[in-house]
């Protein structure tokens, strides 16, 4: 899928978007990142077919599209369930309401959906756009609101993808996707942006650096520096052990591990 | 034929919204409120009768369009379009639902005097009658899709916009749908007379959606 030269421009502002070109594939997920109206929700709007950009073209949008937006409302008086078929429906596509489940869904199932706390709704529009086997997802912030536990779970659900990816985030939980290519809105324009740096280092913690291919590198499912063949990693004291056996059956080799 | 399918997948879930909120509920029970009273004392033989009612039903059915078209949030909606594959199916999807309302509010209009009144009509002047109803609710659908959103966005704007173009075309009996079709049944003409005011009303409605989904493309 490739969008080319996305250009938006409203009546009387100047372009927020002045010409995008990005490919999105299966297997690398993009995470895009950029400051407050730098128009990040615009360009994911335009990719999943709400809107369309005032130059350029996207190419190759698959039939079902899974797509969650800033701040989903939920403002509905149906119940969660009741929307997740409907939207199945509209897709027409099976409903996976058991997404709910996975996501730690606590909220009223037989109550409007307008009753639910910012964290309820979020997990039911994830469960929107996760379900049914889309095959392009296009989530804006999927972990604001999100307890730590469903975090946890959605990061899993964005690893084992294997479709298209476009995502935003603030919360620096992106990073953890393994093999995520992280692009920055610049004036309009895509720019590469390094990934955010590993968080600063607990207490207790061990500096580990593994040597392998990036590709494994990138695939540890912890966040990492990684400089060419070199991983650089903080890790709690308590979990060295396991991260250092499971990077060793990966092919890595361990070329230090010095307290933090 | 997918674009149809997905249109319906979108009608029964802005209806089975619309069923939930106490919004649609409202437009209806006004129509029923304005049959009662026509039809309540001794409105006269038929078909003139018809001329008010049908009148009532155009800003009811414009009323009853903006409500279903502003069922959702603008956010909820671009998780809609997003699912439905563009501005299309949903518009259409939106069309269907006043469209129904439109069909149900034109049955109960019609049968009204013929149940609740001395008076009855040959089957030619009852159809006369049912497309008279038609055309000034289909019109009224198109009006009301082409006040809401997404072409205007301020529900205040869209009230005021919607009464005035409601005023200014249901007095002028020259003028089609609602006009002709209302000065046609006063006049006791045949269902053939109605056949330019209900394509007209159809006209206006597809404008409407056609308007809507544009609007929403540009997002």
């Amino acid at each position: 899928m490739r969008i080319e030269g996305v250009h938006q421009a409203y009546r009387g502002g100047p372009p927020v978007l002045a010409g995008v070109d990005l490919a999105l594939e299966p297997g690398a997920p993009v995470v895009l990142a950029g400051g407050n109206g730098s128009g990040k929700s615009t360009l994911l709007r335009i990719v999943a077919g709400c809107a369309a950009p005032s130059a350029g073209r996207v190419h190759g949008r698959p039939r079902v599209v899974g797509f969650l937006p800033d701040r989903f409302p939920a403002q509905l008086r149906m119940p969660a369930d009741v929307y997740l078929r409907h939207l199945a429906a509209i897709r027409r596509v099976t409903a996976e309401p058991e997404l709910l489940e996975a996501f730690g869904f606590s909220g009223p199932r037989a109550e409007p959906m307008a009753r639910l706390s910012k964290g309820n709704a979020q997990k039911v529009g994830l469960a929107q756009a996760l379900g049914g086997g889309p095959g392009l997802v296009v989530l804006d912030e999927p972990w604001a609101g999100l307890d730590v536990a469903a975090a946890a779970v959605l990061r899993d659900r964005l690893t084992a993808l294997e479709v298209p990816l476009l995502v935003t985030d603030h919360t620096g939980r992106a990073a953890r996707i393994p093999g995520a290519r992280h692009l920055r809105l610049v004036d309009g324009r895509v720019v590469a942006d390094a990934p955010p740096a590993p968080s600063a280092p607990a207490v207790g913690a061990v500096a580990v650096v593994l040597r392998g291919p990036a590709r494994t590198l990138h695939g540890l499912g912890v966040p990492a520096r990684v400089e060419a063949d070199r991983a650089h990693l903080s890790v709690p004291a308590a979990e060295v052990d396991a991260l250092l056996r499971g990077a060793l059956d990966l092919g890595c080799s361990v070329v230090s591990v010095t307290p933090a | 034929m997918t674009t149809l399918t997905t249109a319906v997948a979108v009608a029964r879930y802005l209806l089975s919204d619309a069923v939930r909120s106490q919004r649609v509920i409202i437009p209806v029970v006004l129509q029923v409120a304005v049959l009662a009273v026509l039809f309540g004392g001794d409105p006269g033989p038929l078909p003139a009768p018809w001329a008010a009612s049908a009148l009532a039903l155009y800003p009811v059915a414009t009323w009853l369009a903006l409500t279903v078209a502003n069922t959702e949030d603008p956010v909820q909606r671009s998780v809609t379009v997003a699912a439905a594959g563009g501005p299309g199916p949903v518009a259409i999807g939106t069309l269907l639902v006043a469209l129904l309302g439109d069909v149900l509010l034109s049955v109960l209009s019609v049968a009204w005097p013929l149940v609740a009144t001395p008076y009855s009509a040959p089957p030619g002047t009852v159809l006369a009658g049912v497309l008279t109803h038609l055309a000034a609710a289909i019109t009224g659908t198109g009006v009301g899709l082409l006040c809401a959103r997404p072409v205007i966005r301020r529900i205040g704007w869209s009230l005021l916009t919607a009464l005035i173009v409601v005023i200014v075309t249901a007095v002028q009996p020259w003028l089609p749908p609602v006009g002709s079709a209302v000065a046609a049944i006063t006049d006791g003409r045949g269902p053939g007379s109605l056949l330019v005011p209900v394509l007209a009303a159809c006209a206006v409605a597809g404008a409407g959606t056609w308007v809507s989904a544009l609007v929403s493309r540009r997002g």
